[in-house]
């Protein structure tokens, strides 16, 4: 599987991952300003967003059907046609890709609701490994109060389709811890390079663009 | 957990306990399944027994998307089987399962079966395939229509009058002769076929026969099918 192989096209993947909450999104935004800064040629793309699929998701979220299975294979559609059309493009062409979410997001979501580990690693065995993946850790409490002080979670972010509690709350509270378990199992699966995200932003970007520079620098 | 539906566990499938069976029927286009099915449908309603059909790529969530997404002919090969695969996940969750559960006899119009063929012979990996349609329910029954490679190739062009982009696998680029490229498409489609035979059960029915006589094929493997399950003693005795 492609997953568990070094890729050889002249461009390189960035990927960060982590919970809601986790401040990953605005790391990534600086890291992008920085690159671009510096004269590089960034591609940006996130999780859900593909023009073939993303209004379904969107829409079979509201209607509150769809089981683990069906959401699953839905992501991986997503995430596939972003990866082909997208993706491997701007890495043959020796761009630098920034993706907020990957297959990671998936494998920690997925299996958090109850979908076989294995089953969802084969369903996105067609992935490119990425030349760094960053994983801001942070504890439950402080994703939950960064995301209680913005909005209501929703109802799949809260894990409520799986019946976990009747309290929204309650349930994101449950439904994140296992997320995050998921999520720290495959740092060393995955090598991850876990990004301390109590720190403040600017010594998170300090050290998230050493870290970027390196894994540069080392594949050159 | 909801999911005891469809979990998916990918290797080993287990047999399903549902009061209900799943009837299936595979072949590549223009055997004759559908014709096939109609009449099994209204024979198994005759015979009393409440009937589901279910055809491929035909569910609410998603089918739009896969029409849409064909007629700009802008799909990958995995973009394409997971399309599928939603497709399936999603019609097993709301049409499949929950009529097996009712009791009743569910045709499938093609099943993961399909995919299998179609997604190896536009490169696929077979392995990969087979695990994505772990979540699916395995059938009581499979049965594929068999037939030669030029009465088929015949009967598509004249009952269609024109060949289809994606039927002629023009999508792999195999040819720009359209009719060449055809051919060479629904030969690979057929050796995936020949190849399942060996993986799974089938009940192989020759479709160069005519309506009626492959319809009393059916209907003998499933009569037996559903003595099994009205009178089990009929099983013991023979």
């Amino acid at each position: 599987m492609r997953l568990y192989k070094k890729h050889d096209f002249p461009g390189k993947l960035f990927v960060v991952e982590g919970v809601d909450g986790s401040g990953k999104s605005t790391q990534l935004d600086l890291l992008r300003n920085w690159l671009e800064s510096k004269g590089e040629s960034v591609i940006f793309t996130e999780w859900n967003s593909s023009n073939l699929i993303s209004k379904t998701i969107k829409q079979a979220k509201r209607s509150n059907t769809l089981i683990p299975v069906t959401f699953s294979i839905l992501h991986a559609t997503d995430f596939a046609d972003r990866l082909e059309n997208i993706i491997i493009p701007a890495l043959k062409a020796g761009l630098y890709v920034l993706a907020d979410r990957y297959c990671f997001t998936a494998f920690a979501r997925d299996v958090a609701r109850g979908v076989d580990k294995e089953w969802v690693r084969n369903l996105y065995g067609f992935s490119i490994r990425p030349d760094g993946a960053f994983y801001f850790q942070v504890p439950v409490e402080v994703s939950l109060g960064r995301i209680n002080n913005m909005r209501t979670p929703g109802f799949y972010e809260s894990g409520m389709d799986m019946g976990i509690s009747t309290d929204p709350r309650e349930s994101f509270r449950i439904f994140q811890t296992n997320i995050i378990n998921e999520y720290d199992q495959m740092v060393d699966e995955f090598g991850f390079h876990v990004m301390p995200a109590t720190k403040t932003i600017h010594e998170q970007q300090m050290l998230f663009r050493k870290k970027v520079t390196e894994l540069i620098e080392s594949s050159n | 957990m909801k999911n005891e539906n469809n979990s998916p566990k990918p290797p080993e499938r287990v047999k399903h306990d549902y009061p209900g069976k799943l009837i299936v029927i595979e072949g590549t286009d223009g055997v004759g399944r559908s014709t096939q099915t109609e009449l099994l449908k209204n024979w198994l309603a005759v015979e009393g027994y409440g009937v589901t059909v279910t055809g491929w790529k035909s569910s609410e969530l998603i089918s739009n998307v896969i029409e849409k997404a064909k007629s700009k002919n802008a799909l990958n090969t995995i973009t394409f089987s997971l399309l599928y695969a939603t497709d399936l996940a999603d019609r097993l969750n709301s049409i499949i399962v929950p009529a097996l559960k009712a009791g009743l006899m569910v045709i499938c119009d093609r099943y993961y079966y399909t995919a299998f063929a179609r997604d190896v012979v536009r490169g696929a990996d077979p392995q990969w395939v087979r695990k994505l349609y772990g979540f699916a329910v395995e059938p009581d029954l499979v049965f594929y229509l068999k037939m030669p490679l030029d009465p088929l190739l015949r009967r598509i062009i004249t009952t269609r009058g024109s060949l289809d982009f994606y039927e002629s696998g023009r999508d792999i680029g195999m040819s720009t002769d359209l009719y060449q490229s055809f051919k060479l498409y629904q030969s690979q489609i057929m050796f995936e076929y020949e190849q399942m035979m060996a993986e799974y059960p089938f009940v192989v029915v020759p479709a160069d026969e005519t309506p009626d006589k492959i319809q009393r094929c059916l209907r003998q493997h499933v009569g037996k099918l559903l003595d099994r399950t009205t009178n089990p003693e009929a099983v013991l005795i023979s």
